[in-house]
């Protein structure tokens, strides 16, 4: 037999079948937790959002189109809602900065021995989270600067500016000789 | 002139109208052909992050929690056998009382109470409708349940034992 695909998933959830959902949940969870992770830089506040995710999504359902790719969907989903959270977290610029640089590694930590994959999510995590979100919807969700504007509701020149930035730290991070 | 970071940000991410121009520099410049194949290289470090596992099923939420669905205990299913049989035979014994108190009944009496109590109400309505109340309208009529006392019993009987085998039903399912 084979295995039902996310269109059928979706159709039965749609119908209130919740287990359907949470076969969906099953197949998805992972992506969008790295989607979560990957802005968020903290394994609890991503699972937290990540299931937040799918509850938001279960519950705006009824206005998702069954033609669309329900993983890139809800990847986007993922990346909306921890932008909100980052929002509501970021009290003042000030505070976010200094948050940000707790998390850069120190001198010592640097000199380590990592993986590179440990030594690519540190550059990641150093970056102002602004950046991070656009590197992880251009990136990691392949969109394209005006989808990106208008998910953000921010300019265009804005999307590329950050993006460009951000590549630039990361490019500095990762390829400095000693790192 | 050289290739701007913009140009070679914009190439990359196929946002460029001008990728012919941009490719015939790359051919014949070191310089940005070099700043391009970093980027590129950023690019490819980037896309090759794995993917991290979750410590949690977050499908959980929403699978209909098993409990709810679960096979009956033994102690369901022996209340749920014994009430029956109790049911069962109390209305095997019922029987008889019924067939005796049908012989008894005095057709034209019931119609006669019947009519009473509807006498009673109108008076209850008359009463309500102009809020005078007189205690002779509270009056309740004569109905023919002499010879229902033994039946009355046993109906009694019967429900005391209903409802306190659904105590025992209801108070298993909340333990549970
Ligand atoms: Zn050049």
């Amino acid at each position: 037999m084979n295995a039902p695909t996310d269109r059928d998933l979706i159709l039965r959830a749609k119908r209130g079948e919740s287990e359907a959902y949470g076969e969906i949940v099953t197949r998805h969870q992972t992506s969008v937790f790295n989607v979560c992770y990957r802005i968020l830089h903290n394994r609890n506040d991503a699972e937290d959002l990540a299931q937040e995710t799918f509850m938001r999504a279960y519950d705006k359902l009824e206005t998702f189109d069954i033609e669309r790719e329900f993983g890139a969907w809800i990847r986007r989903v993922a990346a909306n809602v921890c932008f909100n959270f980052l929002e509501s977290q970021k009290t003042s610029l000030a505070l976010d900065e200094e948050r940000d640089q707790d998390k850069s590694p120190s001198p010592s930590q640097q000199v380590e021995v990592k993986e590179r994959s440990e030594q690519i999510r540190q550059a990641l995590a150093s970056l102002p989270s602004n950046y991070r979100l656009v590197v992880e919807m251009r990136h990691y969700q392949e969109m394209s600067y005006d989808e990106i504007a208008h998910e953000l509701k921010i300019p265009l020149s804005d999307v590329k500016s950050h993006l460009f930035r951000a590549r630039k730290i990361l490019a500095e991070k990762l390829h400095a000789p000693n790192g | 002139m050289h290739l701007t970071d913009e140009q070679l940000n914009e190439y990359l991410d196929h946002e460029t109208n001008e990728r012919e121009q941009i490719e015939l520099h790359l051919k014949t410049c070191h310089e940005c052909s070099a700043r391009f194949s970093d980027l590129q290289n950023l690019f490819l470090e980037l896309d090759s992050l794995p993917d991290l596992q979750l410590t949690r099923d977050l499908s959980k939420r929403f699978n209909p929690s098993r409990e709810l669905i679960r096979v009956p205990t033994r102690w369901f299913n022996l209340t749920v056998f014994a009430q029956a049989t109790i049911a069962l035979v109390a209305l095997i014994i019922a029987i008889p009382f019924i067939a005796i108190y049908l012989q008894q009944i005095d057709t034209t009496m019931l119609v006669t109470s019947f009519a009473e109590v509807q006498t009673l109400w109108n008076t209850w309505l008359d009463a309500l409708s102009t809020f005078e109340f007189e205690s002779t309208a509270f009056e309740l009529p004569t109905l023919p349940i002499v010879e229902m006392s033994s039946l009355l019993i046993s109906l009694a009987g019967i429900f005391v034992v209903w409802i306190f085998g659904n105590g025992i039903l209801l108070r298993n399912q909340i333990r549970r």
